[in-house]
């Protein structure tokens, strides 16, 4: 037993990264136990029905279950390996990494001399009505229910997210018989990888562009979805509204590496939205800050299992390195090569950008972003803001203007040019764009406010000295303010024109009515709704610490997995700091709730 | 950032922002107060939140009994709900040595005027059957003790102070202290220098370190405690209990978690903040033998904190001799939070009227640790 209490190597998570880090452990000779939270190893790959891409070195066009048992194979013949299943690791203490044997409810401490963490990810989580309601599963979830459990999860199912995983999921519900009304996906186009969504789409499955759940329907469980479409700017559009009968909504919406591990052994942990969020600070080996710890797979940024399985190998050569002296340089070094061929491609730009944060080099490629028209000369005139920056064919505000002040030009595709000496401000071009995206301003500077001019569509239309929330790009609230005049329209686009606090003035993109109902969640742990947050901020809490201290955020069973990166993005929208500003708090121990139980009962210790 | 005040607060904890509470309240508007991170990130946010008038030195009892009034007009006065239960402190007595203790300090506690009484085992019994009392004697129990949330406390000072014109800088910590000829200059942060001639050391784990900064030895160690904290269940616990003998202390919030702790006799005085497996493990296996209910309930978090501790386990609240204008309100010991309010309002007579007025302050000076050393026992 003294062997797997002290071993050489403790890894994290039997996914394909830790799988293969440990393979390359134990060839060598390192005691390596392998910590895992499933019924059976594998990770993701044992849901994992579809077929690889990648080249022939790297299993393409084998099934992930199938990876995962030839994986599992290769490791059971290998001595030195202690495989700990159903177990998940509580937390990393300065006396040593306890580990929770969930059937058994007890746990063990283990003092190794070098861990790899392969915690994966968990999936990001999306604020709609009633997302509280059973029958609402990421699409993990409903893998796992379906594919390892043999558990259909519903009958028809609104799958939200267009991205692999999204597609992949859909296409495996139809799979298992189960009727997919419909994907909705909030961007202009599909996620993940057209052939994916082209198998999904040949099923019969919608995909919906800039759609997206606003409202879950039911009241035990769920009967039913309510989406519409977006906006340029993400708002739905509630005229656009429609229900979907469906028992299940299911969530793919990406990936959060988990990495709680890491930052509790002191590694540093970085924002970078590219890799999916907060991820550990590593080296190419995949060593983290912490020197002892390693990182492999999505835990150190959200890509695929190919990716994961190389990383895995290289933190696992890197350990033989380590606790051995050498190593087998020539295969580390083609490894690494062989990583920065698969993010080559066009695919993979987030990635290579996301990798270049992290100081980590590949090739990429530049992008150039569009210059908005500058309308900051004609401070304290009412004139057009037009947030219209993408080539489309459509040009009603140029048609439209009295004045001649909006220019298109020949090519219907350009983008609008206003002329703000001929303007004179009638808002027209506001209720005439089909795109929602023309906006009035006028700055107020003697009262430091500013009377925005917002297009609606939406009814009941608020009335003059009606008080609405102000809402930004993707329809959070700001603010809270009062209707200054409704200017109606024929082509039912109307003009609410509201006052707005000069800082927030560029960001107002909408209004709604202040209700009086609030079950959006942020936190299901703690039933905090969106509204709870807001008014914390509102209120002054702005750094994420006093926030979480002050409404219990993130400190409920899930630790801040479903809730902690949506709430730093409010905070960041409402105060208009960049998240990578914000801690991202502090990712205490334990990472998996544990029983008294369990940990009074570890080693031996009999339990009356 | 401010150039000049007429009063810089190192420490946005309680004690810091109470301070600046009551100076603003009590008129004085220059009030500037220095936190390295963030409100109530220090010992306050960390402890168990516990109001406790049964002390063993009757200083302390006075001091917490006059706090104790200021928490019950609390939401009156700062208009804050702080989750403040007075659901009593249920202090048991494990042998004979405190059982003998516990007598005479209950004597001593009613003399002060507290509402504290001994409890027979059969007593503690029928009021609180969820303990397992086997080894337990007796038991000292007082109803007008209870606990609060001590983030909303430390918020609703520092939104109180700030509404009264106090300026709180947070992620601003303090660097040095300028003093020349025996008078304070100003205070060098790293976002700038501040001029002034009064400065209050509020800083809790670091009071000795920032004494050094105006050249005052104050004679403070801080030492790691571990605190735990479980899924919110259904609510069971109405007081606060504790032990001296068996070392813990265990509540419920006003959520439904339950909270507990220990400290650690082992532990050298450090600035350690991280939690440790063996305390979960020893808690573990102690807790449930007194409250057999926590067996199967879900530890949810841990962490730990510094206890700033003085040479007799009470604090020190004085204005330095060598240095002029230079206020210590440190070395808590544990009970800082409690202690706060009466603290602030003491404190802030101290600088403006020379005294602290109605709070009596006078054994918690700095000179006391030159005689013999009376420490108070009361303490977990």
């Amino acid at each position: 037993m003294s062997c797997l209490s002290n071993p050489d190597l403790l890894v994290v998570g039997a996914g394909p990264a830790g799988l293969y880090a440990a393979i390359e452990a134990a060839s060598a000779g390192l005691t390596t136990v392998i910590v895992d939270e499933g019924i059976s190893a594998g990770g993701q790959l044992v849901k994992q029905t579809h077929k690889f891409f990648g080249n022939e070195d790297f299993f393409a066009s084998v099934r992930g279950f199938d990876i995962a048992r030839r994986l599992l194979k290769e490791l059971s013949n290998m001595d030195h390996v202690h495989n700990l299943q159903e177990s998940s690791v509580i937390g990393v203490y300065e006396d040593g990494i306890p580990v929770l044997h969930l059937p058994s409810d007890t746990t063990r401490l283990l003092q190794p001399e070098r861990v790899i963490v392969a915690t994966g990810a968990s999936e990001k989580f999306l604020q709609f009505d009633n997302n509280d309601l059973p029958g609402v599963y990421g699409a993990g979830a409903v893998q796992t229910l379906m594919n390892q459990f043999g558990v259909m999860p519903g009958r028809n199912v609104l799958m939200v997210g267009s991205g692999n995983i999204g597609l992949i999921v859909s296409y495996q519900l139809i799979q298992a018989g189960v009727n997919v009304k419909a994907i909705v996906e909030i961007a202009d186009r599909i996620g993940g990888y057209e052939v994916h969504a082209n198998k999904a789409m040949r099923m019969g499955i919608p995909i919906m562009l800039r759609h997206t759940v606003i409202k879950a329907i039911g009241t035990e469980s769920v009967e039913g979805a309510v989406i519409c479409e977006v906006d340029e700017n993400f708002r739905p559009v509630a005229s656009t509204s429609q229900e979907l009968a469906v028992d299940t909504i299911c969530i793919a919406i990406g990936l959060n590496p988990s990495i709680e591990l890491i930052a509790q052994a002191g590694g540093e942990v970085k924002y970078i939205p590219e890799l999916g969020g907060y991820v550990p600070v590593r080296d190419d080996n995949m060593r983290s800050t912490a020197e002892a710890f390693f990182v492999a797979g999505d835990v150190s940024g959200i890509e695929e299992a190919t990716t994961a399985m190389i990383e895995g190998r290289v933190a696992g050569l890197t350990v033989v390195k380590d606790l051995k002296g050498n190593t087998d340089l020539k295969k580390l070094e083609s490894l690494k090569r062989e990583l920065v061929a698969f993010r080559n491609g066009p695919t993979s730009a987030r990635i290579r950008e996301g990798l270049r944060k992290l100081g980590i080099v590949s090739s990429s490629k530049e992008h150039q972003y569009g210059n908005p028209n500058n309308p900051e000369k004609y401070m304290g005139k009412m004139r057009p803001v037009i947030e219209c920056y993408e080539a489309i064919p459509c040009n009603p505000c140029e048609t439209s203007c009295p004045t001649g002040a909006i220019t298109v030009g020949e090519n219907i595709n350009d983008v609008p040019v206003i002329d703000y000496e001929k303007c004179n401000g009638c808002g027209i071009c506001m209720t005439e764009c089909p795109g929602l995206a023309v906006f009035m301003l006028r700055e107020l500077p003697e009262e430091e406010s500013a009377l925005i001019g917002i297009p609606y569509e939406l009814i009941p239309l608020p009335e003059k000295g009606e008080k609405v929330h102000l809402l930004g790009r993707e329809g959070e609230t700001l603010s809270d303010g009062v209707v200054q005049r409704v200017f109606k329209s024929p082509n039912k686009t109307h003009g609410v024109y509201v006052k707005a606090p000069a800082e927030i003035a560029g960001e107002v993109r909408g209004v709604s009515p202040v209700s009086k109902t609030d079950n959006t969640y942020v936190c299901r742990c703690e039933e905090l709704t969106v509204q709870d947050v807001e008014k914390a901020i509102n209120d002054g809490y702005t750094d994420f610490e006093e926030l979480r201290r002050r409404l219990r955020i993130s400190m409920g069973p899930c630790g801040g997995r479903t809730c902690r990166l949506n709430t730093l993005g409010m905070l960041s929208r409402k105060t208009g700091r960049p998240i990578e500003e914000f801690a991202p708090g502090v990712l205490r121990p334990p990472s998996i709730p544990a029983t008294f139980r369990s940990i009074a009962g570890q080693e031996g210790a009999k339990d009356e | 950032m401010n150039k000049s005040a007429s009063v810089v607060i190192v420490g946005g904890g309680i004690v810091g922002t109470a301070i600046a509470y009551y100076l603003t309240q009590k008129g004085m508007k220059d009030v500037v107060v220095l936190e390295k991170s963030y409100i109530s990130s220090g010992a306050t946010g960390r402890c168990a939140g516990g109001i406790r008038q049964q002390w063993s030195e009757s200083s302390n009892v006075r001091l917490a009994m006059r706090s104790v009034r200021h928490f019950e007009n609390f939401k009156k006065d700062l208009g804050a709900d702080i989750e403040y239960i007075q659901g009593g402190y249920l202090l048991l007595a494990f042998d004979d040595e405190e059982e003998a203790l516990f007598g005479k300090n209950v004597a001593m506690q009613r003399g002060e005027g507290l509402d504290v009484s001994i409890l027979r085992k059969h007593e503690i019994q029928y009021r609180f059957p969820y303990i397992l009392l086997d080894d337990v004697k007796l038991a000292s129990f007082c109803p007008t003790d209870g606990h609060a949330n001590p983030h909303l406390a430390n918020f609703a000072y520092a939104r109180a102070a700030r509404e009264n014109g106090a300026r709180i800088y947070t992620r601003t910590r303090a660097l040095g202290i300028d003093v020349t000829n025996g008078r304070i200059a100003g205070v060098e942060t790293d976002r700038g220098h501040i001029q002034t001639g009064v400065v209050v050391n509020a800083s809790g784990g670091f009071s000795h370190e920032v004494g050094h900064m105006a050249g005052v030895d104050i004679p403070t160690e801080s030492f790691r405690h571990q605190i735990m904290v479980t899924e919110p269940v259904e609510h069971i616990l109405d007081p606060m209990i504790i032990s001296f003998s068996r070392n813990f202390y265990i509540r419920q919030t006003f959520s439904g978690n339950i909270m507990m702790g220990q400290g650690d006799e082992d532990d050298k005085p450090s600035f350690n903040h991280d939690p440790s497996w063996r305390f979960l493990t020893e808690m573990a296996r102690k807790m449930p033998q007194l409250f057999p209910f926590l067996k199967n309930i879900r530890v949810l978090r841990h962490w730990a904190g510094l206890y700033n501790m003085s040479p007799d386990a009470q604090p020190i609240i004085d204005k330095a001799e060598k240095v002029s204008d230079y206020y210590c309100a440190v070395g808590f010991s544990g009970h800082g939070f409690m202690l706060a309010p009466a603290v602030g309002e003491g404190l802030a007579d101290w600088i403006i009227h020379g005294e602290p007025q109605e709070v009596d302050l006078s054994n918690l000076g700095l000179d006391r640790f030159t005689g013999e050393v009376v420490r108070e026992r009361n303490v977990v």
